[in-house]
């Protein structure tokens, strides 16, 4: 991401610079701030208005004050909504979707990135955010095992308290479901164009794409 | 939940699209965006202190005074913002609470002035932080207590209920004696002839000057041993007779006869009667004369009358251990140097140390720097030792004291902060406990309620809409459509705690009953309604040749059908892929699904008599969904 200025509130201390001492280290890394490119700038990027803009970094900057995601926040803030079940697994996947540049913090840069595509983006950008976060190693293609750990993430945030009782195979029929679906010349894979077939030829699926588009 | 953490909720939502692909089944509805008004800033003029912020913030809590409509009646026209007469001070907490969604408590303002701002504007109390809740429930609880003991010293506020019986009110003017003024009266008397009769029994003993007709000189107890009689007798009467009638009066009397009041009272009275048994044995008059000894326990009962005594009795109680690692300490002193002075002495020549037991006098006199002088040590060994002991004496006893004393302070200040823990202990984790399944538990209210709307028409759905209305604003609506949504990609629903564990009690049940394939009742008190049943019957025998076989081990889908509890959701079961979905239904709720029992109901609610020869399906059978939009 161009342009991130990253702030240490510790250069205003001359004495932090000309110390190498470790704690001093510390204090520099925990109070670093990030400030994100101007309104102009994101709403050129993003397809939100500056209201929009507005609305969605007070609340990002209301619960991480310092500007930046953290993994652990991010689960931390994903798993209140599913009070009942574990959300960590899929907040982390969740997490690498948003992360673009794979620097281990989301900042509101990404956030908002992720946000516009994911609603106000074109189907063909929605399937393509969700094959990149169904493909964990992001080598292009999905295989059994990546559907396996996702549909166990997602499954895991139903909790234990279910109708009907979750048994230990039913990620894994979920899986062969979808590969039947999905996999048109059952190679064992799924590639990106088969899933953006095999997807807009789904109605259901194309119906769900539109479900969220007046959020916000 | 947090309310900035309402804020991500579009995040959360957005995010439900990683689920769709994955998803078979269609997903709800959203709901509709009610109109905000207009987002824009509130200026909250408290007192002249004017605090501005966001419409939404204020709105994030619908159920406060500031989120709902009832900001409106104060509402200002001429100055366009809201006042209140309100303490300013404490409104910037309140307003604080809005913004990061946790209430702290000042630890300067006072407890009941606090609590009416809280009041006033809607927020209760048990929402404060973690970090101030301790320090709240404390000023609280002394306050209440201040006003307790306020109302207990005004003597106007009793309440003197004229229908207590006899025994009780006799009960309450023994424990109480300012109650009344008969019971002030007795206090007195007893108190009175308490002290009467331990001043008799040591003027007993004071020599009074011989008689006329003898030359030897003679106690006063024996000089007017009539007149002391009759005072011991009349005194032991009055005891008698209180004892008596608080025997009769407490409510438990065995617990009465064991409490350590009544014991010193018996203690204090046997003496006499059992004197007045024995005055014609001369034989145990040795011990009779020991019993008198016992009339000295009288002074105990003026515990009753002492606070103070009672007190001191209690500290003697809690520090026992401390009393007796006294005791042990001393002891091994006492036997260490008395063992050295013997042998240290046994040289000298008419030494007083004639044996071990006998040096013990010596040692505990010297170590508690008594030092009578009756023995002293004779050789110079003797005497080193004799120092020795004097010197450790003050050490061994002095050190101990002060940790009873500290103890016993101790002991008593960490009582009472231990029990005041505990009872905070309990309703925090009950705190933390609601607040998490609240969470969970919102959700599933929030189905029950849509679907109480639906065959109450009538009776629930006043109920219903309360209930919509009250628990659900915006934020509510969107969060359990998307819960919804998770349970439409994963065709499994949340339930909570205890339905859960019911269903698993029942599947182990069935599992035994389902073993002989009779037909069992065990099901029967969960009503259908019968519309639903006949559809259901209907249509069970259409899926049951589809039914795929790798089910015939799994009776683990099983369960009653219990339309008022059960949430009924159209997911569809994932195993039934080609099942058709569109079987209609003529009940009018917005989702119905009938989860059948694949365990056979009795036959006074089926219709069909194919009953018996699906039974043995029955028991193979999944779970069938049968959905209606």
């Amino acid at each position: 991401m161009d342009a991130k200025r990253v702030e240490t509130i510790s250069a205003r201390v001359d004495a932090a610079v000309s110390s190498s001492d470790s704690v001093e280290d510390e204090l520099e890394l925990s109070a670093v701030r990030h400030r994100p490119e101007g309104l102009e700038q994101l709403e050129a990027q993003t397809r939100f208005s500056r209201k929009e803009l507005q609305i969605l970094y007070r609340g990002f900057k209301n619960e991480c004050p310092s500007g930046v995601v953290n993994e652990e926040t991010f689960k931390d803030i994903y798993s209140q909504f599913f009070p009942q079940g574990d959300a960590s697994t899929y907040a982390h996947f969740l997490f690498n979707a948003f992360d673009t540049d794979h620097n281990g913090s989301v900042s509101f840069e990404d956030f908002v990135m992720g946000l516009s595509i994911l609603l106000r983006g074109t189907v063909q950008e929605k399937l393509n955010w969700a094959f990149n976060l169904y493909d964990i190693n992001k080598d292009g293609y999905i295989t059994k095992e990546e559907m396996l750990d996702i549909m166990k993430a997602i499954y895991d945030m139903m909790g234990k308290c279910t109708y009907p009782v979750l048994k230990e195979e039913t990620p894994r029929q979920h899986v062969e479901v979808f590969f039947q679906k999905m996999d048109k010349n059952k190679d064992g894979v799924v590639t990106i164009d088969e899933f953006i077939d095999c997807c807009q030829n789904d109605e259901n699926i194309m119906r769900s794409m539109h479900l969220f588009e007046n959020v916000l | 939940m947090a309310a900035g953490v309402a804020a991500w909720l579009p995040f959360a939502r957005a995010a439900a699209i990683g689920w769709m692909p994955v998803a078979t089944a269609p997903m709800p509805v959203p709901p509709q965006e009610k109109r905000r008004g207009k987002d824009g800033l509130i200026v909250l003029n408290v007192s002249g202190t004017k605090f501005q912020t966001w419409r939404d913030t204020l709105e994030r809590y619908p159920d406060t005074l500031l989120g709902s409509t009832e900001r409106d009646f104060f509402f200002h026209e001429d100055s366009n913002e809201y006042f209140f007469d309100r303490d300013p001070d404490i409104f910037r907490h309140i307003l604080n609470f809005y913004r990061t969604g946790k209430l702290h408590y000042p630890r300067q303002e006072c407890i009941s002035a606090y609590d009416e701002e809280l009041s006033f504007f809607g927020i209760i109390p048990e929402i404060i932080g973690d970090c101030c809740y301790e320090e709240y429930k404390d000023r609280r609880r002394e306050n209440q207590e201040r006003i307790q003991d306020d109302e207990e010293a005004d003597p106007g506020s009793e309440l003197v209920s004229p229908d207590l019986s006899f025994r009780e009110s006799m009960w309450r003017a023994f424990e109480n004696p300012h109650t009344s003024t008969m019971a002030l009266v007795f206090y007195y008397v007893t108190g009175f002839f308490i002290a009467v009769s331990v001043l008799a029994n040591v003027a007993e003993t004071v020599p009074c000057g011989a008689a006329p007709n003898r030359a030897k000189e003679m106690s006063c107890g024996e000089r007017y041993a009539l007149a002391f009689f009759c005072l011991d007798t009349a005194c032991v009467m009055i005891f008698t007779v209180e004892y008596l009638l608080r025997l009769l009066a407490a409510p438990s009397r065995y617990r009465f006869v064991k409490s350590v009041m009544s014991i010193i009272d018996v203690v204090a009275i046997m003496p006499y009667y059992i004197g007045l048994v024995m005055t014609d044995n001369e034989d145990v008059s040795g011990a009779f004369v020991t019993l008198r000894v016992f009339r000295v326990f009288r002074i105990f009962k003026f515990s009753r009358h002492s606070a103070g005594l009672r007190i001191l009795g209690y500290t003697l109680k809690s520090c026992a251990s401390e009393l007796g690692f006294l005791l042990f300490s001393l002891t091994m002193a006492i036997i260490i140097f008395a063992t050295v002075m013997f042998y240290a002495e046994k040289g000298s020549s008419a030494s007083k140390f004639t044996s071990i037991p006998a040096a013990f006098w010596y040692t505990i006199v010297t170590m508690t720097t008594l030092g009578y002088g009756d023995m002293v040590p004779k050789t110079i060994m003797g005497k080193i030792f004799g120092s020795i002991c004097s010197l450790s004496g003050v050490l061994v006893i002095a050190l101990p004291v002060p940790v009873i004393v500290s103890n016993f302070s101790r002991i008593y200040h960490q009582s009472q902060r231990a029990e005041k823990r505990r009872a905070q202990k309990k309703t925090r984790l009950a705190r933390i406990r609601a607040v998490k399944s609240g969470g969970a538990n919102a959700y599933l209210q929030y189905k029950r309620s849509r679907l109480l709307i639906g065959p109450d028409q009538e009776a629930s759905k006043e109920a219903g809409q309360a209930l919509v209305c009250k628990t659900n604003p915006n934020f509510e609506v969107h969060h359990h459509h998307l819960l919804h949504c998770l349970e439409k990609t994963t065709n499994h629903e949340f339930l909570d705690e205890k339905t859960f564990e019911t269903n698993l009690r029942e599947v182990t049940l069935v599992k035994q009953v389902s073993r002989s394939s009779s037909i069992s009742s065990a099901s029967s008190p969960h009503g259908f309604t019968s519309c639903c049943s006949r559809r259901k019957r209907k249509t069970f025998n259409v899926p049951n040749s589809n039914m795929s076989v790798g089910l015939q081990d799994s009776i683990q889908e099983l369960s009653t059908i219990q339309i008022r509890e059960r949430p009924l959701t159209n997911s569809r079961s994932s195993l039934n892929a080609k099942f058709e979905e569109t079987v209609p239904l003529n009940c009018e709720q917005p989702y119905i699904t009938a989860a059948v029992i694949s365990m056979p109901t009795p036959p006074g609610t089926t219709p069909e008599g194919d009953d018996s020869a699906s039974s043995t399906d029955y028991s193979q059978a999944n779970i069938v969904r049968v959905s209606a939009l």
